[in-house]
């Protein structure tokens, strides 16, 4: 039977709901306070007869009490709590987390996604993760507005808007542009085939740590490589009403419950509003009733329909969780400042939100997305755009290859077992293992020796990333480091490697674990190198960092053994004369004379009869005396020769005039036109037969 | 007049420019000198001994012989003559041939003699004796006395058939005209060319003048590789042809010798090209010709 | 400027070489650079080898090429040597499904070849009901070279360091008393420097302290300039004529020598100008022996003497301030 939460703490819960004591219960059903209390602490559960009478007792029916997953009573009505000040008097002015991050849609589909691929549930298939942007106006932007209690919000908004911090000007325009241009974008971040937030309210979770706890990472992984919590922060970072609305399936039930868990958190700065001093963060749920916790809003489980008016359906009943930013910008790219007042940029601002999302997404997270034959990708992402429900934008699955074709290739090459161990054409991938020495924790044990894996293939002609680069990963395929190769040789072909370690190594390489371990613990907590770190030296030991050193030095080495030992050229003589030796490095011609008329373009075709027809524009440097040119037309050839051809009539246009067979162009004009048609019993060849060079050159016996 | 060196060199060798230029001086060039034929034996970088085609002998047999059989007069005959059988002597590849310094090499330690008999001029320039130009001793593929002949021979042969390559060389227009363009590297474009000669089309040296120009212009804008395609070249005829010189008897001085056997060059080919530049040929005007010929 | 009696590709064709087989052996792909756009044949290991088979990927401006009016299109790569007269087709094959991408390969024999060959493709359609016209090709084209063991272009004048007196090359003992000799024959100029001339290569390749490299640096400028002026009027002396009686470029490193040094010899004129005008001068010896200052000028320029002779100056007058100090 698909029991819900245990009889104790729920029974806890309703007689909180409805004010009831235990005594009271006691009485009401005709025993003592001490055999409610061993209930509740289950240490007894009553029998059928007696759930009966408990339901009648507190007002429900006995299926209800029964199953336990629901409420006997109906929560109370879903309000804001905002946290009280601080006795002591501080002042917060904005989350000092989210400040650590830039409003940048490209963090915050780094981070976000990253989050969801350390919570994958099913490690057979890919976490799904779907971005939408949601530009609400008129009455869909009024309704969300209702849901989500704006009348209780606002005094606190123009409260923190009227605060001249960064934050308080953040605000101040984020409401500009709602209430000016009746406009709100929405963006959200949606996972499927996730953990979603489970635990408790309060207590260690993943619910707490995302909702309660700025600093707190509570994942689940080992290999997990988001910001040990403070990627979170770039979701309230991206709203520019540091407003997050969450709701979540769970993989585990809390409360007897998995379906939407919902719960919406506010970060504004210190603020007065009505009298009362308000700290920073604000949660919107049930007032709670648990002793210690009065009315701090709680997640509550939501009806369906208040899920639909807040924006936060979820598209079936699959774990995860769905974090809606509510009024998202992004100041990165500039995109969402109100510069523009009309439609056409405001549909280019959500249009190039997704787009950069589509080149975020492919760029961090190509190789998670990447599959075999026989393997399947570890995520999978997508992005959508709407307009007040429409589709404005429709859904498109990020592909990987698209922005990153030549590693894509080379990973794809590495699950469906085609690599090579020498490259003799472009298009192969050649694989070669580096090994990494892996020290024991604080010198107890073995060294363990890892293989990694190096991939090295031809960069495409398309610009896909810096060429001659090697990408280092680990854990679910996260890129760490993308890093130039040093000394390539002269004449080295293009190239990307890939250098997977640790779990990205795969499942079956040796010593995973322990690799992926030593590496995490040799990463900043921006997780974009390998090197000394604190936790490194504490948990293995001082010299530990050399390992790392030798590990790059034998991936660097591996990939220019694997694109190609080159002799260095020996021919070649003393350097100090090959540098004076170069048939291209001819020196600028000093300035004088400053060039010769040319001609700039020509227009030109063969008429009825035969004859070239031109009509060419001529380019003349500055000079007081005027130039004397003879305009020349010869057919072109293969090689050789090219014979002259004659004109049957010249006819100066701009700036000249056609005397003695000679362009006399105007003194200091700088351009000048004409037009000429070709003498047809001059051509040696038919005309339609080749091609036709016309230049200027120098009239035979003319002042220099 | 320039005698026969002597010594003799027993092989063909290198000779570098920068040391041939200093002995093709009036006196050598006007066939009152002989090269220094002792020092030049100095001067020259030597070739792999065993390889039987670099023997002076057959050579220097074929030089004698072309310098007996025809009369000073009709010199320029001989062209036609020597052409096939040097090249069939000579057994070399493009990549030998393409070797300047052993142009070099035979023009002044081996047959300068021969040089000076074919290319002296009757009359003197600028008050100066008659002079054979330095580029018949020296010079580009298409110049030089004996690379000329090779040349002529390797690129207007068909296959083993050195005929078409005689009808090139009994026209000295053709060989100082049509030699020198690169559009007859494409070999049905050169049997083309040299049909139109035989069948007497391009005669004069004004007609192949006019037939090189139109051919070359309308190079520039057609492909002729793709109007009259080729078959691929395969190298194991020729490397035959080399290796079989050390068993091969000396060149026929009365019938053709045949050349590498290579495959003939595809006929519909030449025919296509051929019909294309007798067309193109009748409407280039021509100094001289009053009307198209008939075709 | 050129034009056309038809319409040619405005867009660009890329040719690039994917993969090269010597007689039965793939080669490492690290025998040829798109960078460079270099394929070196010369394998240290074995110099007997027959042929290489190159394989190539031409991309087309696909759209263009579909909204224009070609039809009949192919592609063709096009090998050549002017050395050995050697020029060698193929066809590609499009591949895919837009035909953006063309495919193919070709066989060069090492028999016909010497030392540079350039592989080139040529887009050829069928325009106004013309057959056979060429619309367009790759311009920067790829170099096959048969000498080289490193893909990278060749873009100087060679240096070849050489005892004289008793190196392999016998026709150098005549100069066994000069420090260096130069040939402008072959496919590039090379200057021969004279290791057995005790010093000259030592300094030449000397470092170090400040006097020691001005040293060294006015001796490279001093071959420098020696070598330009004599390459100079090899090109010059060489030039062919076309019927009509004007000088033609000459090709290969010729061209770039004049063109590199004409706009010094005889500025403000055109490049056809100019050749004609100094071709003119050499042939009737007027104004030739007037034009040698300025090719002085020019090769000075090219071997940075203004540069070197400045840097030594100065040198020596830091050097001779310290030592009275």
């Amino acid at each position: 039977m698909d029991v819900g939460e245990d009889f104790g703490p729920w029974l806890a819960r309703q007689l909180r709901l409805l004010d009831i004591s235990q005594a009271e219960l006691g009485e009401r059903v005709g025993l003592t306070r001490a055999a409610v209390s061993a209930w509740i602490t289950g240490r007894a559960v009553p029998r059928e007869d007696m759930m009966r009478r408990i339901a009648t007792a507190i007002g429900t029916d006995p299926g209800t009490v029964h199953t336990r997953t629901t409420d006997a009573v109906t929560g109370r009505p879903v309000s804001w709590y905002h946290r009280p000040a601080h006795k002591d008097g501080g002042r917060e002015f904005g989350n000092a987390a989210a400040f650590a991050f830039e409003a940048d849609v490209e963090v915050l589909a780094r981070e976000a996604t990253q989050n969801s691929l350390d919570e994958r549930l099913d490690r057979t298939r890919p976490v799904r993760v779907r971005y939408t942007l949601h530009e609400l106006s008129g009455e869909p932007l009024a309704r969300f507005r209702d849901a989500i209690g704006w009348a209780y919000l606002r005094p606190h908004y123009e409260a923190a808007a009227a605060q001249e911090q960064k934050v308080g000007r953040v605000i101040a325009e984020g409401l500009r542009d709602m209430n000016e241009r009746d406009r709100l974008v929405l963006l959200r971040v949606d996972d499927y085939n996730a953990s979603g937030l489970t635990g408790d309210d309060y207590e260690d979770g993943r619910f707490a740590a995302v909702v309660r706890r700025q600093l707190d990472s509570n994942k689940s992984d080992d290999g997990a490589g988001g910001s040990y919590g403070l990627g979170k922060a770039t979701l309230w970072a991206a709203s520019r009403l540091g407003l997050v609305l969450i709701n979540s399936t769970l993989s585990v039930p809390h409360e007897g419950r998995t379906a939407r868990r919902l719960i919406g958190r506010l970060d504004l700065p210190w603020r007065v509003v009505d009298g009362q001093a308000c700290a920073g963060p604000a949660w919107f749920g049930e007032p709670d009733t648990v002793p210690g916790s009065e009315n701090v809003a709680r997640s509550w489980w939501a009806e369906e329909e208040t899920v639909e008016r807040l924006h936060l359906t979820r598209e079936n009943d699959e774990p995860g969780t769905s974090f809606l930013v509510v009024g998202a910008h992004d100041v990165a790219s500039g995109i969402n400042e109100h510069t523009a007042s009309d439609d056409g940029d405001e549909d280019e601002s959500v249009q190039a939100m997704h787009k950069k999302l589509l080149i975020a997404l492919a760029n961090n997270f190509w190789a998670a997305m990447t599959s075999g034959e026989n393997t399947s990708p570890l995520l999978e992402a997508s992005v959508r755009t709407l307009r007040n429900g429409v589709v404005v934008m429709k859904e498109q699955r990020v592909d990987p290859r698209l922005v990153q074709p030549s590693r894509t290739r080379a990973l794809k090459a590495y699950f469906d077992g085609r690599t090579v161990d020498e490259l003799t054409e472009i298009g192969q991938v050649a694989m070669a293992k580096v090994p990494l020495k892996v020290p024991a924790v604080r010198g107890h044990g073995k060294v363990a020796e890892h293989e990694a894996v190096l991939l090295v293939t031809a960069a495409e002609d398309a610009d896909d990333g810096k060429p001659n680069h090697m990408v280092t990963m680990r854990g679910s395929r996260m890129k760490v480091r993308s890093a130039r190769v040093p000394d390539l040789p002269l004449g080295t072909n293009s190239f990307q490697a890939v250098l997977l370690a640790g779990h990205a190594a795969g499942a079956d390489a040796v010593e995973a674990d322990r690799a992926e371990a030593f590496l995490r613990a040799s990463e900043p907590p921006e997780h974009n190198k390998w090197g000394q770190t604190e936790e490194l030296r504490a948990t293995y030991s001082p010299t530990a960092h050399r390992r790392i050193a030798d590990f790059t030095r034998a991936a660097n080495n591996a990939v220019r053994e694997l694109v190609g030992k080159r002799k260095e050229r020996s021919e070649g003589g003393p350097k100090a004369l090959r540098e004076l030796l170069g048939l291209d490095g001819a020196p600028p011609a000093a300035a004088r004379g400053g060039g010769f008329p040319t001609i700039l373009d020509l227009d030109a075709f063969v008429d009825e009869a035969g004859a070239w027809q031109i009509d060419a524009e001529v380019k003349l440097p500055l000079r007081q005396d005027p130039w004397v040119m003879n305009p020349v037309a010869r057919f072109e050839v293969r090689s050789g020769g090219r014979p002259s051809v004659g004109w049957a009539r010249v006819v100066a246009g701009a700036n000249c005039e056609f005397v003695d067979g000679a362009l006399r162009f105007k003194a200091g004009a700088r351009s000048a036109t004409f037009t000429a048609t070709t003498d047809v019993s001059t051509h040696p060849v038919r005309a339609a037969l080749a091609g036709l060079i016309v230049d200027l050159q120098k009239t035979k016996g003319a002042p220099a | 007049m320039t005698d026969k060196p002597e010594p003799l060199p027993d092989r063909l060798a290198l000779l570098s420019d920068i040391n041939a230029v200093k002995h093709i001086g009036m006196g050598v060039r006007s066939g009152r000198e002989n090269p220094p034929y002792i020092e030049l034996g100095r001067q020259v970088t030597s070739l792999p001994d065993d390889d039987v085609r670099l023997r002076v002998e057959p050579v220097r047999d074929l030089i004698d012989d072309v310098m007996h059989l025809y009369p000073p007069a009709e010199r320029t005959r001989a062209d036609a003559w020597l052409a096939p059988r040097l090249h069939a002597t000579l057994r070399l590849t493009r990549r030998e041939a393409a070797d300047e310094a052993m142009w070099n090499h035979l023009a002044l330690a081996v047959a300068p003699d021969y040089l000076v008999w074919r290319h002296l001029p009757a009359k003197g320039k600028d008050g100066l004796p008659p002079m054979v130009s330095a580029s018949r001793f020296r010079g580009a593929h298409y110049t030089q006395g004996f690379s000329r002949l090779w040349w002529a021979a390797e690129l207007f042969r068909n296959g083993a058939d050195y005929a078409p390559a005689v009808v090139a060389c009994g026209n000295q227009d053709v060989l100082n005209t049509l030699l020198r363009l690169d559009i007859i590297d494409h070999r049905p474009t050169a049997q083309a060319m040299i049909r139109l000669v035989a069948d007497g089309v391009a005669r004069t040296g004004r007609e192949v003048n006019a037939l090189a120009t139109v051919a070359n212009a309308a190079a520039g804008t057609l492909l002729y590789d793709v109007l009259a395609e080729d078959d691929d070249w395969y190298g194991d005829a020729l490397e035959a042809w080399v290796a079989g010189a050390d068993s091969a008897p000396v060149v026929s001085r009365r019938r053709l010798p045949d050349g590498p056997a290579d495959d003939p060059v595809s006929a519909p080919a030449v025919d296509t090209l051929a019909e294309r530049f007798r067309e193109l040929f009748q409407d280039a005007p021509v100094r001289g010709r009053t009307a198209p010929p008939e075709g | 400027m050129k034009v056309f009696p038809y319409r040619t590709l405005a867009g660009e064709v890329a040719l690039r070489v994917t993969a090269v087989k010597q007689d039965q052996k793939d080669l490492h792909t690290s025998v040829f650079s798109g960078d460079e756009r270099v394929v070196a044949l010369h394998q240290v290991e074995r110099d007997d080898w027959t042929y290489a088979r190159i394989g190539v990927t031409a991309t087309l401006p696909v759209k263009e090429l579909d909204e224009g009016p070609w039809q009949d299109v192919s592609v063709v790569l096009v090998l050549t040597e002017k050395a050995t007269n050697a020029r060698t087709t193929a066809v590609l094959r499009p591949r895919g499904s837009d035909n953006a991408e063309w495919t193919g390969r070709i066989r060069l024999w090492r028999a016909a070849h010497r030392s540079q060959a350039e592989l080139s493709v040529s887009v050829v359609a069928t325009v106004d009901g013309v057959p056979g016209r060429i619309i367009g090709g790759s311009e920067d084209n790829w170099v096959v070279d048969l000498t080289a063991r490193t893909p990278v272009r060749r873009r100087e004048l060679q240096i070849n360091e050489v005892d004289f007196a008793t190196g392999s090359e016998e026709w150098l003992r005549p100069f066994k008393d000069a420090p260096w000799i130069v040939e402008t024959s072959g496919d590039l100029p090379t200057v021969h420097l004279n290791t057995g001339f005790e010093g000259v290569s030592e300094l030449l390749n000397s470092g170090g302290a400040p006097l020691e490299r001005a040293v060294r640096d006015m001796l490279a400028t001093q071959i420098a300039t020696d070598i330009w002026t004599a390459v100079f009027h090899s090109a010059v002396s060489d030039l062919e004529l076309d019927e009509e009686g004007n000088p033609e470029w000459p090709g290969g490193w010729r061209d770039a020598v004049l063109r590199g040094m004409l706009s010094d010899v005889l500025p403000g004129m055109s490049g056809i100008d100019a050749l004609s005008e100094i071709h003119a001068r050499r042939r009737e010896s007027s104004g030739w022996n007037e034009l040698q200052p300025r090719i002085s000028y020019a090769a000075g320029r090219r071997a940075k003497v203004a540069r070197n002779l400045g840097t030594a100056i100065r040198v020596l007058d830091a050097s001779q301030k310290a030592s009275k100090a």
